[in-house]
């Protein structure tokens, strides 16, 4: 009986995006790593145009942030709300149809951007052609996510799925306002805002990607993979409902942190940093619930390197989510703002929350997708420490790179002269971005050992026919 | 399977929602009914409380005709006036002076000088450091001649170094291959090379040297700029006179070299000539983009005195 349920799901569409992902993951981190060793030294731009730092910067971004996360989001939202719902995916021309939008949209950015194609927005890089292409892929997804649960067979709507749904609205709203632009050929665009509009419309995007994409969404993934996993039920009903509602009502308005002290107007300054403040706890909440449902159940974390995959990926989030708030706060942005600083911060959200919570969720899902065994308990074992390793060196490096480098930046002698110049604080962060670079290449290599830990399971399932 | 009339989770004794979801394989999705952590609930209202008190005392809300201005009158262009008016308060009788006074007398007056430094130290890192290097060793590959030795190419003066940087300065080696437009043939240019090694106590070949030592004094008149000595025009002499320091030709006979020392350098220097460019910082110079004031100029050409080399 269990069994004709489970064939009802379309478990194809999940497997292509889990076998995307790590594809992707091994990407986006080996381009990473290769700018972490460019800005060490600078040579290794080798004077080619395709790839200098300028041009894979954003590569690197976007093959993390979409490529990567994109399509642990599509598989994981696809294996979780058919299981959630009891119910087959709505459409598989729509499934299929995501797939190939997606992958066709990651293919033409890393075409476009070492060619130096880009309109020139942080995390919105793609030109219209290509924003079109994603707009259509979103509308898709929309369809096919929402169309499922319509037809769920369960009464109530599993926390996972509100989380998911409103990760999907809301990108199709960022997506769509901040690309809005006047084409005047095939490659080229102007933004349809000016001035520090268009800066404010740039970061409520940019701000709520974050938000919505790198948070919310994996908040969602988080509600299914950790009890799951756990074996224990979700710590608190009323706390997600809660927790859910404030990050949605509050996040929308914390993106004029980004620009403190420019052009922008005070009052939007105000509203971004106390927006972010009042942030903080809902963010938390869904760390206390996630962290909370392993009370009874902390002996796991011991011996199951999947769930300790998924605990610490909460603890760096509850890091991050607590530094960010801190961060918005105008005396502390003044010191911390355009210095290496904000890339510990996001890279502890990145690397640690985002990337462990997936790792886990894959390594979870994987086997079940394939009906079999995880090829080797041992080298998720590795993977983690490769991973934790590779994150503290990375943000403990930035961390004091981009304080000390803020702390130069303002460092005045007693005539009230600058002590410091540019120069001399980039040659001051010089051994620090050798560690940031070797810490990259640690977490590199846990990702080559998903990989190959991925492509055996994934090669023995397919060798033994199944036996049922 | 929805709504299960046991609501008690039977390895613990809260509350369930009652609702239940993924049970066909694995441990069925369930949800505990706690009530929100107090803690988390009152620090959550904390953190509203402060963005009330925030929004009361600072520019917050927008309105029709501008925005809620904050019991305290702040904005961000108060505070960045009130911050440049306190430093260049602070700054001002120092200004003055070292407006009012020469080059000269403010290297004597100690506690001026340390001022001018500082500031000039700060100039120095913004718009001279990208060739001349932080704290001005220079580089060799490009020819950015260093500032912290007492090797001086147009005089180490406080005058000549004001001159320097108010006016610039431009260094003019002719080339003298015949395929660069010279007129000497490559076997003449090694000769030259062999005789400029000779002089600066490197290893060379002495023939050859000879008939460079006589070109440089002949056909090439080598002399006329870096003087009969090849000490340079700061030192040397031609004819008899004392040479232009203005001319700008380095010395010759030390190890201190703007380009490079080896044989291969000094045969590249001589067939191809080098044409150094020092650009001009002071008035007059406005439509270059890189103009410093007065006072700033003062300051910059005292730090670089003070390097090491100031005469």
């Amino acid at each position: 009986m269990q069994q004709s349920v489970t064939q009802e799901y379309d478990y194809t569409i999940v497997k292509l995006f889990s076998v995307m992902a790590v594809v992707y993951a091994i990407v986006g981190f080996l381009v990473g790593d290769l700018l972490a060793w460019q800005l060490t030294f600078p040579e290794l731009n080798f004077d080619i145009p395709y790839i200098s730092f300028g041009r894979l910067r954003p590569l690197h971004t976007s093959a993390v942030i979409f490529a990567f996360g994109g399509s642990v989001l599509f598989a994981t939202s696809y294996y979780v709300v058919q299981r959630t719902s009891k119910v087959r995916l709505f459409s598989n021309f729509l499934s299929w149809f995501t797939f190939a939008g997606w992958n066709l949209t990651v293919l033409a950015v890393v075409i476009t951007y070492p060619l130096g194609l880009s309109q020139g927005k942080e995390y919105a890089e793609p030109i219209w052609p290509i924003d079109i292409l994603i707009t259509i892929t979103w509308v898709a997804y929309f369809i096919n996510f929402v169309g499922t649960l319509a037809r769920r067979k369960e009464r109530h709507i599993y926390v996972a799925n509100w989380f998911y749904l409103a990760f999907i609205i809301t990108v199709a709203m960022l997506h769509i306002v901040n690309n809005i632009a006047i084409p005047v050929n095939m490659t080229d665009s102007y933004s349809a805002y000016a001035g520090v509009q268009d800066a404010m419309i740039q970061w409520w995007y940019g701000h709520n990607a974050v938000g919505f994409f790198l948070t919310a969404a994996f908040l969602g993934l988080m509600y299914y993979f950790i009890p799951k996993q756990a074996e224990r039920p979700v710590y608190s009903y009323r706390l997600s409902i809660v927790h859910f509602w404030a990050i949605i009502f509050l996040y929308i308005w914390a993106g004029p942190h980004h620009l403190h002290y420019t052009a922008l107007p005070d009052w939007a300054s105000t509203l971004g940093a106390t927006f972010s403040i009042m942030l903080l706890l809902p963010s938390w909440g869904g760390m206390i619930n996630g962290i909370m449902t392993l009370s009874g159940a902390w002996h796991k974390v011991r011996t199951d390197p999947i769930l300790r995959f998924l605990i610490i990926s909460l603890s760096f989030y509850g890091m991050s989510t607590f530094e960010g708030p801190m961060m918005s706060i105008k005396s502390v942005n003044a010191l911390s703002h355009y210095t290496d600083w904000t890339i510990g911060h996001v890279h502890s959200g990145a690397l640690g929350w985002v990337a462990m919570v997936s790792f886990g969720a894959l390594y979870h899902m994987i086997p079940r997708l394939w009906n079999t065994k995880i090829h080797s308990v041992g080298l998720i074992n590795v993977h983690f420490w490769l991973s934790t390793i590779g994150i503290v060196l990375y943000i403990t490096a930035m961390w004091i790179s981009g304080v000390m480098q803020g702390l130069m930046w303002r460092a005045y002698d007693d005539y009230g002269n600058l002590v410091y110049s540019f120069a001399e604080t980039v040659e001051a962060m010089h051994p620090y971005y050798f560690i940031r670079s070797v810490g990259g290449l640690v977490f590199l290599l846990g990702g080559l050992v998903m990989a190959y830990n991925v492509f055996m399971t994934i090669r023995n399932a397919n060798k033994v026919p199944a036996a049922a | 399977m929805q709504d299960h009339k046991n609501k008690i989770d039977p390895n613990s004794e809260v509350e369930t929602t009652g609702h239940q979801w993924d049970d066909d394989e694995g441990y069925p999705l369930k949800e505990f009914n706690n009530p929100l952590p107090k803690w988390w609930l009152y620090t959550f209202y904390a953190t509203i409380i402060w963005a009330i008190v925030y929004w009361v005392l600072y520019p917050a809300w927008p309105l029709p005709n501008g925005n809620t201005e904050g019991m305290l009158g702040w904005t961000q262009k108060k505070q960045l006036a009130e911050e440049i008016r306190v430093a260049k308060e602070a700054q001002k009788p120092f200004d003055n002076k070292l407006a009012s006074l020469s080059l000269e007398e403010i290297n004597k007056d100690n506690s001026l000088l340390q001022y001018a430094i500082s500031g000039g130290k700060a100039i120095f890192g913004d718009n001279c450091a990208p060739c001349h290097g932080s704290g001005g060793v220079g580089s060799k590959a490009h020819g950015f001649p260093t500032l912290v030795d007492d090797d001086w190419i147009f005089g180490g003066t406080l005058a000549d170094i004001n001159e320097t940087v108010q006016n610039g300065r431009t260094g003019a080696m002719p080339a003298h291959l015949e395929s660069a437009d010279g007129a000497f043939t490559q076997a003449q240019v090694n000769d030259l090379a062999e005789y400029v090694l000779s002089i600066s106590n490197q290893s060379h070949d002495a023939v050859k040297a000879g008939r460079g030592d006589t070109l440089f004094h002949g056909e090439a008149s080598c002399n006329a700029c870096h003087g009969d000595n090849g000490r340079g025009s700061l030192k040397d002499t031609f004819d008899g006179e004392r040479l232009d320091k203005a001319t700008g030709a380095p010395n010759l006979t030390d190890a201190v070299w703007l380009y490079g020392g080896s044989r291969e350098t000094i045969t590249q220097t001589i067939a191809r000539g080098r044409t150094g460019k020092m650009p001009a910082w002071g008035e007059g110079f406005e439509g270059f983009g890189r103009q410093l004031d007065p006072l700033s100029i003062k300051q910059v050409v005292l730090y670089v005195h003070s390097l090491g080399g100031g005469q």
